[in-house]
Formats: structure tokens, C-alpha cells, sequence
């Protein structure tokens, strides 16, 4: 099956249409997430600050740079906290419109192409997810870990980033599975190890070599790079490179998506 | 627009479709012509479905030609999308949608302005016998009003053509009666409506003009009137034998009618008069349970072209 590249490309407009749908969709549910996106945070921080940071003291300054210990990885968890809303959003929502709800059968008879729908799908995801962290940024504020207007925004879109460069590889995932079973290896296997080793509690030098490698292979530990240094003014010399590799993953992420839902629908 | 009045809305030549070694749809030819209701008749697996989902542009064809309104469907989709309603077999409809909300949203993927979605939206409700259930939810809807507001929901952004996929599988009787008149009053109204069915009685109540379709080839095509006209007798015997067929004599069959067809326990005989034909039966020294006569229906057509009963 040959496609003409006009079939593969999103439409300049009509994938907002779907964020659009989307958006009608989640006005009915938005208080709902308003509550998490608020408390998610707050229980974090003041766990974490309670707990944990008395607990480590000072023992960590060696890898803080001076910093406390939840200043160090308060940013890293608002980058994994966004890690795992992306992924989820991009897993049984993804899967119940195209197998159970099947509405993107619906949405495919009109002149809205596949990529269309993955573009808006993954673009309304960015949407939710720049929201959530503006309460994640907001709650650093308060707890006196970001301090500039800076900090606050670089967080904000690094972390949005960072979910969506977890949420377009794992739709690319979604649009091939007949059911949500595949999901649980997702999480277990990818995305917890990932919380724990991208540089959120300790630094990436602190693994072996080849385990360092893959670090850096995957999104997180970029985003935790980018929120960090954002979130405690510290200069990053390759922020560059963590942005380039986080849109790598979004922009292919929702690419491979694309090629992979219209080979799943238009058959 | 590149379609004048008189050219066929949908035209296919040796259209074919093939999944791997299995043959979908192979060779078929046919013409949809504006404002006729145009069914395809055959079992499930016959190749309706993946013809309709060609036609919607869903499915690139394997070889053949497929013309609607006047592009090919594999390289001016969106623009034959735009003029096409499509109703699925299944329900797409959004469950954590109201009804009302569930043809907004839609019009906005044909770009349509959202002050004429909510006209268009109000308009169809009214013409479903929607308007009442406006505001609620789609889950607790019963299956005839949900696929009202699927019909409903293809027509939002008023095509040229309407597809319906086996609309009323799975509907009772009554709500059945309600989408055929409404399907009637769309047809009145110059839409151009093509359904797939394996009902008889839909397709010779609702369509002008059907083809026949069995293992992924169209068997026959024509009016309901001119196939059974063309394909069955004027009349039907069918005589009952609850403990098989198969020890009936051929020689006391072959004299009842102008021909018979043998099922597990039915015989079904095409003849002139029915009457007259158990008479005959009976001289012959057959003994069904039971028996009865009617008119030729599409079954019989159906039968006559496979040799198979469609509900087998």
C-alpha cells in the first residue's frame, strides 16, 4: 500500500478540530483534574520536604551543589510527574477511541486524515500537560524553589515537553495493541525504572557506564536536566542538546504514530 | 464541481480488494446513480462492508477503478470525504458526549462554521425525534435512538451521498419501521443513499436498485422488482420435513414446480401456482409436516443465484 505524502502529513488546520473535540470532551472533567493537577504537587513537596529531605539533611550536598535536597529533586520529580501523566493520557484514551468508544472510526470518515488525528491528539495532550505544570511551577514558587519569572516559565515548557516526549512514542504504542494489557509492561518496565534512574534522586554519573548510556537515550533524563537547571538558575551549557533530543522523541514519536494509526485503520 | 447531473455518483470497475492471499471484493462492477437508494444484498463476509469502506475512502482498493463524484477516493480523499455521511455497523458515537454535543463537535471536522453547526444540529434532532434528548447523554439511549444519532450525526454537514452499513441489525421491529421512514424522507430530498443489508425486507422495501453480492462477487443486479422477476418464480411452496431432506426421491421433486431447491429440513419449490404445486406434491406421495405458500421474495433470488439460504 502505497500512500501519497499528502495522506501521511497533517492537514495545516484541521487537526485542531480535534483539540477542539477534545477540549468539549474534557470541560466535563476539568474540575476534576484541576483538583489533582493542585494537590499532586503539594502532596510531593510536602511529603518529600517532611520526609525524605530531614531524613538526608545534609548528607547530599556533595550532589546538590548546595542546594537542599528537595530543591534538588523537586524539579526532577515535576519532570517525572509529567512523564507519567503523558503516558497515560497517550495509553487507554488513546486505545478506547480507536477499540471500545470507537469514535475514530467516526472521525476518519471525515476529511480529517490519520495524521490529523495524531497530531490533535498529541497536541491537546501538550495542552493538558502545560497546565498541569503551571501548578507544579506554581507550588515551586510557593515553596520558595523557584524564585524567578524565568525559572517559573523554563520549567513550565521543559516539563510540558518532557510529556509529550513520553506521550508521542507511547501513542505510537497505543495504536498498535488490541487491548490495554500491553500497558502494564509500559509502566513497569519503562517508566518506573525511568523515574528512579534519570537523574531525579541522584545524579546519572552515579550509575555505570552502559546504564548511563541509556539514561540519556530516553527522554526523562533530559527533562529532569532542563527542569533543574531552570528551576535552581543554574547554567546548562548543553541545554541544546536536552531540547533536541526531547523534540526528537515528540516530533518521531508522533510521527511513527501517525504512519502506524493509518496502517491500524485504513486498511 | 467535476460531476454533471447524469454521471454516476459512485462508478466501479473490477474494483477488487484483496487482505494478504484472502480476496475481499473481486472484479466488481457497478454504478450509483444521484438520488437512487442503492443497496448491496449478501451475507456477512460477502464483501459489502470492505466495499462500502473503499467507497468511504477508508480502505485503498487493490486494483480496478472506483469513481466518486467524479476523484478517485485513494488521492482526493478529504474531498470525497466531505461529501459523504458515513454510518458504521458498530457505534462510534462519544459516550462522554450529549447527543447535542455529539453533532457539534462533529461539524467542526468539515470545517464548518459553528453558528451553522448548531442550526444544522438543531434541524436534525427535530427530523430524528432527537429534541427531547438533546441534553442527555448518549449511554442511555436506546439502540434505534442511538442510531438515529449516528444517521443523524453523517448528516451534519449534508453530503451528496449517505452510507449505512447494515443500519438496522439489531433493532426491534418498531424502531426499525422509524429509521426506514426516515431513511425514506432523506431519499425524497434528493440525498443519494447507498446501505449494505442482509435483510430481504430492507432491501426490497427500501431500495431502488441493489446488487447481489456472495463470496466477494455481485451475483446479480437490477430493481427488487426485476430480480424476482428475472430470478424466481411467481410463486413459493415450501414444504416442512423436521426429519431431513435428504431421503426424499429426486424424481417426486423434480415434477412439483419449474424447479426446487433441497435445505436440512425445507424444500422450497418455484412454481406458477402454488396451490396447485402441493397438489401435486402430495400425488407424488410426499408428506411434509407442513407447508406454505407466498410470493417470491429477494430470498428466493438469493437462494436461486447460491444455492444457499442467506441466514445460513
Amino acid at each position: 500500500m502505497s500512500a501519497t505524502l499528502a495522506q501521511l502529513l497533517p492537514h495545516p488546520t484541521r487537526w485542531r478540530h480535534v483539540v477542539s473535540y477534545m477540549l468539549s470532551v474534557y470541560r466535563r472533567e476539568w474540575q476534576g483534574s484541576l483538583f489533582s493537577a493542585f494537590i499532586e504537587p503539594l502532596v510531593i513537596l510536602a511529603g518529600l520536604g517532611i520526609g525524605l529531605g530531614v531524613l538526608v539533611g545534609d548528607r547530599a550536598a556533595a550532589i546538590t551543589g548546595g542546594v537542599s535536597y528537595v530543591a534538588y529533586i523537586a524539579p526532577a520529580l515535576m519532570a517525572s510527574s509529567a512523564m507519567n501523566l503523558g503516558a497515560s493520557e497517550a495509553a487507554w484514551p488513546i486505545l478506547a477511541r480507536i477499540q471500545w468508544v470507537r469514535v475514530y472510526h467516526a472521525i476518519l470518515a471525515t476529511p480529517l486524515n490519520a495524521a490529523d488525528v495524531m497530531v490533535g491528539a498529541i497536541a491537546f495532550m501538550g495542552g493538558k500537560l502545560l497546565f498541569t505544570a503551571a501548578f507544579f511551577a506554581a507550588a515551586l514558587l510557593a515553596f520558595g524553589i523557584v524564585t524567578t519569572p524565568l525559572g517559573a516559565i523554563g520549567t513550565i515548557a521543559a516539563t510540558a515537553l518532557t510529556g509529550i516526549a513520553f506521550a508521542a512514542p507511547v501513542t505510537a504504542f497505543s495504536v498498535t495493541r488490541q487491548n490495554d494489557q500491553g500497558f502494564a509492561f509500559i509502566f513497569r518496565m519503562i517508566i518506573t525504572p525511568l523515574s528512579f534512574f534519570s537523574g531525579t534522586y541522584f545524579p546519572i554519573e552515579n550509575l555505570p557506564g552502559p546504564a548511563q548510556a541509556i539514561a540519556w537515550l530516553t527522554p526523562l533524563a533530559h527533562g529532569v536536566a532542563l527542569d533543574r537547571a531552570f528551576a535552581l538558575g543554574r547554567p546548562l551549557p548543553d541545554a541544546w542538546v536536552h531540547v533536541a533530543v526531547l523534540l526528537a522523541w515528540a516530533i518521531g514519536g508522533t510521527m511513527v504514530a501517525s504512519v502506524l494509526f493509518r496502517r491500524r485503520m485504513l486498511k | 464541481m467535476p460531476n454533471p447531473s447524469n454521471a454516476p455518483m459512485i462508478r466501479a470497475r473490477s474494483l477488487t480488494k484483496r487482505f494478504g492471499e484472502r480476496v475481499a471484493v473481486s472484479g466488481i462492477d457497478f454504478d450509483v446513480n444521484p438520488g437512487e437508494f442503492f443497496g448491496f444484498l449478501g451475507p456477512n463476509g460477502a464483501g459489502k462492508t470492505t466495499t462500502m469502506r473503499m467507497i468511504a475512502g477508508v480502505s485503498p482498493r487493490t486494483s480496478g477503478e472506483l469513481e466518486i463524484l467524479g476523484g478517485d477516493p485513494d488521492r482526493e480523499g478529504a474531498r470525497i470525504r466531505a461529501e459523504i455521511g458515513v454510518v458504521h455497523q458498530q457505534e462510534t458515537l462519544d459516550q462522554e458526549l450529549t447527543v447535542r454535543e455529539n453533532l457539534l463537535v462533529f461539524g467542526r471536522f468539515f470545517g464548518m462554521d459553528r453558528k451553522v453547526i448548531a442550526t444544522r444540529a438543531d434541524e436534525l434532532l427535530e427530523l430524528f425525534q432527537l429534541t427531547d434528548r438533546a441534553k442527555d447523554q448518549v449511554e442511555p439511549l436506546s439502540g434505534g435512538m442511538k442510531r438515529r444519532l449516528s444517521i443523524a450525526r453523517a448528516l451534519i454537514a449534508s453530503p451528496t451521498i449517505l452510507m449505512l452499513d447494515e443500519p438496522t441489525t439489531g433493532l426491534d421491529p418498531q424502531a426499525r419501521h422509524l429509521l426506514w421512514d426516515a431513511l425514506q424522507r432523506l431519499k425524497r430530498g434528493g440525498t443519494t443513499i447507498v446501505l449494505t443489508t442482509h435483510y430481504m425486507d430492507e432491501a426490497e422495501q427500501l431500495c431502488d436498485r441493489l446488487v447481489v453480492m456472495d463470496q466477494a462477487k455481485i451475483v446479480a443486479v437490477g430493481s427488487p422488482r426485476q430480480l424476482i422477476t428475472e430470478h424466481a418464480s411467481r410463486e413459493v411452496l415450501e414444504l416442512r420435513f423436521p426429519g431431513g431432506t435428504d431421503s426424499l426421491p429426486t424424481t417426486a421433486l423434480e415434477g412439483i414446480g419449474d424447479r426446487y431447491e433441497r435445505l436440512a429440513e425445507r424444500v422450497i419449490i418455484g412454481c406458477e401456482n402454488g396451490e396447485a404445486a402441493h397438489a401435486r406434491a402430495l400425488a407424488s406421495g410426499l408428506t411434509p409436516e407442513s407447508w406454505l405458500v407466498r410470493r417470491s421474495s429477494l430470498e428466493d433470488v438469493f437462494l436461486r443465484l447460491t444455492g444457499r439460504s442467506l441466514d445460513e
